[in-house]
C-alpha cells in the first residue's frame, strides 16, 4: 500500500527518461517482424492502389514536413514501393517546401533500390503553393497546373506524363496529410471528378478521417506509421525490418508502458484517498 | 586556406548537419527537465527562421511567379490592378477612408462565403445520405443489422444531446441525451487516444534520429563494444538510482519544488 502512494510522487522526469529507455531498445534493437492484423481500411487502400489500371497515373499529394517524417515518411515509401513493384506511374506534388525535398529523397532511394527511372515511371512535381487553383487544376489541367518538376523540367515534356492530361487519365489521389488539408483535396480535385480518394493522416487526424470512410468519400486509410506498417504486410515485406516496422515495435513497448502507468497511477491513487480517509477516521476518534 | 576551409565543410557537411540537428533537438527537448535560456534561445532561432522563411516562401512561390514576373517581364500589365486591390486593405488604418477597405473586404467575404457553401455541399451532404443506412441484413448477414442499429442508436443520441430548441424535461429525451454525453466522450477518449499515438510517433522519429543518426553513427561508431555496453548500464545505474531518490524524498518537497519551477 505504502509503495504505491510513493509511486505516485515520482517525478515527472524520472517518468520521461523512462520512456527514453522504453522506446530506445526496439529503436537500437531493430526486432523483424510485422502486424498480423490488417484493418479494413488498409485493405481497401491497397486494393485500389492494386487494381489501378497501367495507362492511369496517381497523384501523391503531399502534404507534411520534416517534422512528422516518422509518421508520413513510412506510408510515403510504402505506397511508392507498391506503385514500382506494380509498374503504376505516380507523381507526387509537394505543399510543403521541405516535405518536398524529403519526399523526393524517398524516391530516388526506393527507385535505386527497385531500378526505376526519375521521369519514366515516376515525377515530383515539386512544391506548390495549396490553394484551390492547384488542387482544381490536378483535375482539370495536370501538366498545365504542375508546368516544371522539381528539377526544373517542362512536365509536359516527360515521358512519364505520355497520355495523361485530366482527371480521365488519373487513377486515385493520395493525401499524405499532416494539416487539415483533407476536405480541400475532397472538395476541389476527387469529388467534383469521381476519383477514389485515400487518405494517410497523422495519428491525431485518424479518428476523424472514419467518418469520411464510412460514407464512401474515402475509399482507404493508412493510419500513421501503423498503417503503414500493416500495409507493408499485404506487399510481401512482413519479413523485412523497415522503419515502419521498427516504429510500430516501439509503438507498442511506449503503450504497454503507459498502460502500466496509468494502472499504478489509479492504484496510487486509490491507496492514497483510502489512506487519507482512514486518517480522518483516526482523528474524528481521537 | 578558404579552399581548404571549403573542402573540408564540404567532406564534413553531412556530420555537420547531424550535430546540428542534435544540438537543436537537445536544446528543445532541455524545456522538460527544467525552463533554461538555452531552450529559449534556439525557440526564438525557431520562431526567427520560420518568419523569414514565410516572407521568402510568399515571395519565391507566389507573389514572384504569379504576380510581379508576369506584370513586368510578361508583358500582362493588367496584374497592376492587383496591387492596387491589395493595398486597399491598408485603408483599414485610416479613421477617413476605412470605407475603402470595408469595399475589398466585402468582396472576399462574398467569395469565401460562396466558397464555404460549396465545401458543406461537398462535405456533409454524401455523410448525411450515408448515415441513411439499410437494416436488412447485407453481405455480412444479421451483423450488419446489428452495426446499422448501433449507427442509428449512437446518432440518435448524440444530436438529442445537441438538441438546444426545448428543454430536456422528458424522461426519455433526458436519458437519450445523456447516453449521447456518454457516446461523445468515449469519441474524445478515442481522440485523445489516437493524439498519444501520435506524439510517441513523433518522439520516436526523434530519438531514432538521435540514436542511430547522431549516437550510433556520429559519436559511438562502434557501439557494439565493450565501452557502449558499460555506458548503458551507467545509464541504466544512473536511471534507477533516480527512481529510487524520488520516491523516497517526502511529498513536501516535491510539491515545493514543482511550485516554485512554475
Amino acid at each position: 500500500m505504502n509503495i504505491l502512494i510513493k509511486l505516485q510522487q515520482i517525478d515527472r522526469r524520472v517518468i520521461y527518461a523512462l520512456v527514453v529507455v522504453v522506446l530506445a531498445v526496439p529503436l537500437i534493437f531493430h526486432p523483424a517482424g510485422h502486424p498480423t492484423l490488417v484493418t479494413p481500411e488498409v485493405h481497401r487502400a491497397f486494393e485500389v492502389i492494386d487494381q489501378i489500371p497501367k495507362d492511369k497515373m496517381v497523384i501523391l499529394s503531399s502534404a507534411w514536413g520534416p517534422s512528422t517524417e516518422s509518421e508520413n515518411g513510412p506510408q510515403t515509401a510504402v505506397l511508392m514501393r507498391h506503385m514500382f513493384m506494380k509498374g503504376i506511374r505516380f507523381g507526387i506534388v509537394s505543399w510543403d517546401q521541405a516535405g518536398s525535398q524529403v519526399t523526393y529523397k524517398i524516391g530516388t532511394s526506393l527507385e535505386k533500390e527497385l531500378h526505376k527511372q526519375y521521369g519514366v515511371d515516376w515525377v515530383h512535381f515539386g512544391f506548390k503553393l495549396l490553394n484551390e487553383a492547384a488542387l482544381r487544376g490536378i483535375g482539370t489541367d495536370l501538366p498545365t497546373t504542375m508546368k516544371n518538376d522539381k528539377l526544373g523540367k517542362l512536365v509536359s515534356r516527360l515521358p512519364v506524363m505520355n497520355g495523361i492530361k485530366d482527371f480521365h487519365n488519373i487513377g486515385a489521389v493520395v493525401e499524405i496529410s499532416a494539416s487539415g488539408t483533407l476536405e480541400g483535396t475532397m472538395i476541389y480535385t476527387t469529388q467534383p471528378n469521381g476519383l477514389s480518394l485515400l487518405y494517410c493522416p497523422t495519428a491525431v487526424m485518424s479518428v476523424e478521417a472514419y467518418k469520411y470512410l464510412d460514407s464512401g468519400q474515402v475509399k482507404g486509410m493508412l493510419n500513421s506509421a501503423v498503417g503503414a506498417a500493416q500495409y507493408e504486410t499485404l506487399i510481401g515485406m512482413s519479413d523485412v525490418t523497415t522503419q515502419a516496422s521498427i516504429t510500430t515495435w516501439a509503438l507498442s513497448t511506449a503503450h504497454i508502458f503507459i498502460i502500466v502507468l496509468i494502472l499504478l497511477g489509479n492504484l496510487g491513487y486509490i491507496a492514497s484517498k483510502k489512506a487519507a480517509r482512514r486518517q480522518g477516521g483516526e482523528a474524528s476518534n481521537d | 586556406m578558404t579552399e581548404t576551409m571549403a573542402n573540408w565543410l564540404a567532406a564534413h557537411s553531412t556530420s555537420i548537419i547531424i550535430w546540428c540537428a542534435a544540438l537543436c533537438t537537445f536544446a528543445i527537448y532541455s524545456v522538460l527537465y527544467a525552463e533554461n535560456k538555452f531552450y529559449r534561445l534556439f525557440e526564438h532561432i525557431y520562431i526567427g527562421l520560420a518568419a523569414g522563411y514565410g516572407v521568402y516562401v510568399t515571395w519565391s512561390e507566389l507573389l514572384g511567379p504569379k504576380w510581379w514576373i508576369p506584370m513586368v517581364y510578361d508583358g500582362q500589365w493588367y496584374w497592376v490592378f492587383a496591387a492596387v486591390a491589395g493595398s486597399m486593405f491598408y485603408f483599414m488604418y485610416s479613421n477617413k477612408h476605412v470605407w475603402i477597405s470595408r469595399v475589398i473586404f466585402g468582396f472576399f467575404m462574398g467569395v469565401a462565403a460562396g466558397g464555404m457553401f460549396r465545401g458543406f455541399y461537398e462535405v456533409y451532404f454524401p455523410q448525411i445520405g450515408s448515415s441513411m443506412k439499410s437494416l436488412a441484413p447485407g453481405a455480412n448477414g444479421w451483423w450488419d443489422t446489428a452495426s446499422a442499429l448501433v449507427f442509428y442508436v449512437l446518432l440518435f443520441s448524440a444530436m438529442t444531446y445537441f438538441f438546444f430548441s426545448f428543454e430536456h424535461k422528458h424522461p426519455a429525451v433526458a436519458a437519450t441525451a445523456r447516453a449521447g454525453r456518454w457516446f461523445l466522450m468515449i469519441g474524445f477518449g478515442a481522440i485523445f487516444g489516437a493524439t498519444v499515438m501520435g506524439r510517441l510517433t513523433l518522439l520516436i522519429g526523434r530519438l531514432n534520429f538521435l540514436l542511430n543518426d547522431w549516437c550510433l553513427q556520429q559519436v559511438v561508431p562502434d557501439w557494439k563494444s565493450i565501452y557502449f555496453k558499460i555506458i548503458a548500464a551507467l545509464v541504466v545505474v544512473v536511471l534507477i538510482a533516480l527512481i529510487v531518490n524520488s520516491i523516497a524524498r517526502p511529498k513536501q518537497k516535491n510539491s515545493t519544488s514543482s511550485a516554485s519551477e512554475e
